[in-house]
């Protein structure tokens, strides 16, 4: 692993960092999904201090190069997280809709003072 | 028999009242419900000055959303059968009794208004689609359709039930495939159907291929999972 990737990584790592920190500073994202993004931040930093963790595995899995190792698992964690991203999203939707169809349905309810089962 | 016609209305202020007055006069007996899809234009005020009954979402969920809330309404009233009815004015309302007729006579789940049956051809691409589409439901379901893409569809009561406690049942060719695939009984009567009658289509080529996408994955993959 190239120093001038180790350096990348060492920024990214503190940009990320500052990032997410200053977005909970700010309110902007609950510490509950923030989690994700601090433990990449000092996932990237590990890699970038101990470049021997990536060259073993690099090794272990036969890559040629290191570099591609970080490449890759960068971008495997990236899609796992898009992936989860999209079931969550889809399951906010469905309950966006859900509420929206419930206060619909009690808004019309009281409007017509009657509940299920009364006529018109 | 109480039937329903549930009326998704997304920015129909311009044919809504004629669509609801046309509808009751064909059909005095039959109760309608105007959902209003959190429309941006004037569609709310219409309801209101004209007295219409209706109910609003607060957002703008889409079709099926809307549609699904509808069922939510029929099946907490008891409703028989509800009956998917276009804002814009192409459904034309003579037809709702003699689907309810099929419905009952046939002992049918779902009845479709088919314009292949009262003669017409869906031509172009529009047809070709169309033809794919009765492929597909033939092969997976089991059913011929003359008219799959047809809006116009009466439904029954246990599939009121599915589609108000059911998850991601859109109004479409698609979950009549599946319900079919589970034992729906599925007919179809012949209807015409008129062009719209003011607002704005869907049907530009982006929704179009989304339309043609979701329906044939969603029979041919996704409902073997369901």
């Amino acid at each position: 692993m190239s120093v001038t990737l180790r350096i990348l990584c060492v920024l990214g790592s503190a940009i990320t960092f500052a990032v997410i920190a200053k977005r909970i500073k700010k309110a902007k994202v609950r510490i509950d999904d923030s989690l994700f993004w601090i433990v990449f931040s000092f996932g990237l930093l590990v890699i970038a201090v101990f470049p021997d963790i990536p060259r073993f595995l690099a090794t272990l899995f036969g890559f040629q190069a290191t570099s591609n190792f970080v490449f890759l698992a960068v971008i495997m964690l990236l899609l796992l997280r898009e992936f989860s991203n999209t079931m969550k999203i889809s399951m906010l939707n469905e309950r966006l809709n859900e509420l929206a169809q419930e206060q619909a349905l009690q808004a019309k309810e009281e409007e017509d003072g009657d509940g299920p089962h009364a006529k018109r | 028999m109480r039937i329903l016609a549930i009326i998704p209305a997304y920015n129909e202020e311009e044919c809504l009242e004629d669509t609801v007055s046309s509808l009751k006069a064909a059909c005095p007996d039959v109760d309608y419900l105007v959902v209003n899809d959190g429309s941006s234009d004037s569609t709310e005020d219409v309801c209101i000055s004209c007295g219409l009954n209706h109910m609003r979402l607060p957002i703008n969920c889409g079709l099926a959303t809307a549609f699904q809330a509808g069922m939510k309404y029929a099946f907490r009233h008891d409703y028989d059968a509800a009956v998917q009815f276009d804002a814009d004015g192409q459904h034309l309302p003579e037809y709702i009794l003699p689907m309810a007729q099929a419905l009952d006579d046939q002992d049918a789940d779902i009845v479709i208004a088919s314009r292949v049956l009262a003669g017409e051809k869906i031509s172009g691409a529009r047809g070709a689609g169309s033809k794919l589409i009765s492929l597909l439901i033939h092969l997976t379901g089991g059913v011929r359709l003359t008219d799959p893409t047809s809006g116009m569809r009466m439904y029954g009561r246990k599939t009121i039930e599915t589609f108000s406690k059911g998850h991601d049942l859109t109004p479409e060719p698609d979950t009549v495939a599946l319900l079919a695939r589970k034992g729906a009984t599925v007919v179809e009567v012949p209807a015409h159907m008129q062009e719209r009658q003011g607002g704005e289509s869907y049907l530009d080529l982006s929704h179009v291929i989304r339309y043609m996408a979701r329906t044939c994955c969603s029979i041919l993959f996704f409902q073997w999972f369901r």
